[in-house]
């Protein structure tokens, strides 16, 4: 499922759009090195941090889309950096893994 | 053959660059043709001594040489210096203060990241004077 797809299917706020991307697999996780060194390629970015390191760091791992879950919102220089560089960030009010349950269920990864 | 060589400054006072340099070398080697996996090891590696760079060290120098089958990274900074670099590389072993960890760093995950994602790395370090770190990722 593509991620413009998953943001209908789900209900979820939609903060910034990028590319349309399939979404292939999942990762949850606040430490950015233990993201930066193991989310897969293509996943769906589950976590809690809001800030613009967030933003970096979905651009070197590729993701297919950030997350934020908990209510979570971008703060100012996150959304920012996130439009520049054409990144998908959504917004879920769900913990993480009640979110990641609807990723799994939706996208079948 | 001519390697091509890419300088950057890293901002140690701002967080919202971190990443910029590391990002930039990424597309570049995009550009360049080379395999995904090798791009991420070099954007992993460069990534974190980017942001060591920036929380420990004021910022400082990354020049990288790219050659056709491998990629060299020099970071500079003239930070404090590693006072006993065999900790340093301790996966967990971190100096980060709570503020630098609440923005998701300081796990002491960043130099063993850069270690397993480089073919070589050398770190030189004098206490007061800062520290260079060299690290050489080969592509597959």
């Amino acid at each position: 499922m593509t991620v413009s797809e998953f943001a209908q299917k789900s209900g979820y706020a939609v903060f910034c759009k990028g590319e349309d991307r399939e979404i292939t697999s999942g990762y949850c996780g606040d430490f950015l090195s233990n993201i930066i060194s193991r989310a897969p390629d293509s996943c769906c970015w589950l976590t809690v941090m809001n800030n613009v390191n967030v933003a970096a760091v979905a651009t070197l791992i590729d993701c297919a889309c950030i997350l934020l879950c908990e209510g979570t919102e971008p703060d100012e220089p996150f959304y920012a950096r996130a439009r520049q560089l054409g990144l998908w960030v959504l917004g879920a009010n769900e913990n993480v893994y009640e979110a990641s349950k609807k990723v799994c269920s939706l996208c079948k990864v | 053959m001519e390697c091509i060589r890419l300088e950057y400054e890293v901002d140690g006072e701002n967080f919202a660059s971190a990443g910029n340099a590391s990002e930039s070398v990424k597309r570049t080697l995009k550009q360049l043709g080379v395999s995904p996996a090798s791009v991420r090891r070099v954007a992993i590696a460069m990534y974190e001594g980017e942001i060591n760079m920036v929380i420990h060290a004021h910022g400082g120098k990354a020049a990288v040489e790219i050659y056709p089958e491998r990629v060299d990274i020099y970071l500079k900074d003239s930070g404090p210096g590693i006072a006993d670099i065999d900790l340093a590389m301790k996966a967990g072993y971190s100096t980060a203060t709570e503020s630098i960890r609440s923005l998701g760093f300081g796990a002491g995950m960043g130099l063993p990241n850069m270690k397993k994602y480089s073919d070589e790395m050398k770190i030189d370090s004098t206490v007061g004077v800062g520290t260079t770190v060299f690290l050489r990722v080969n592509f597959e």
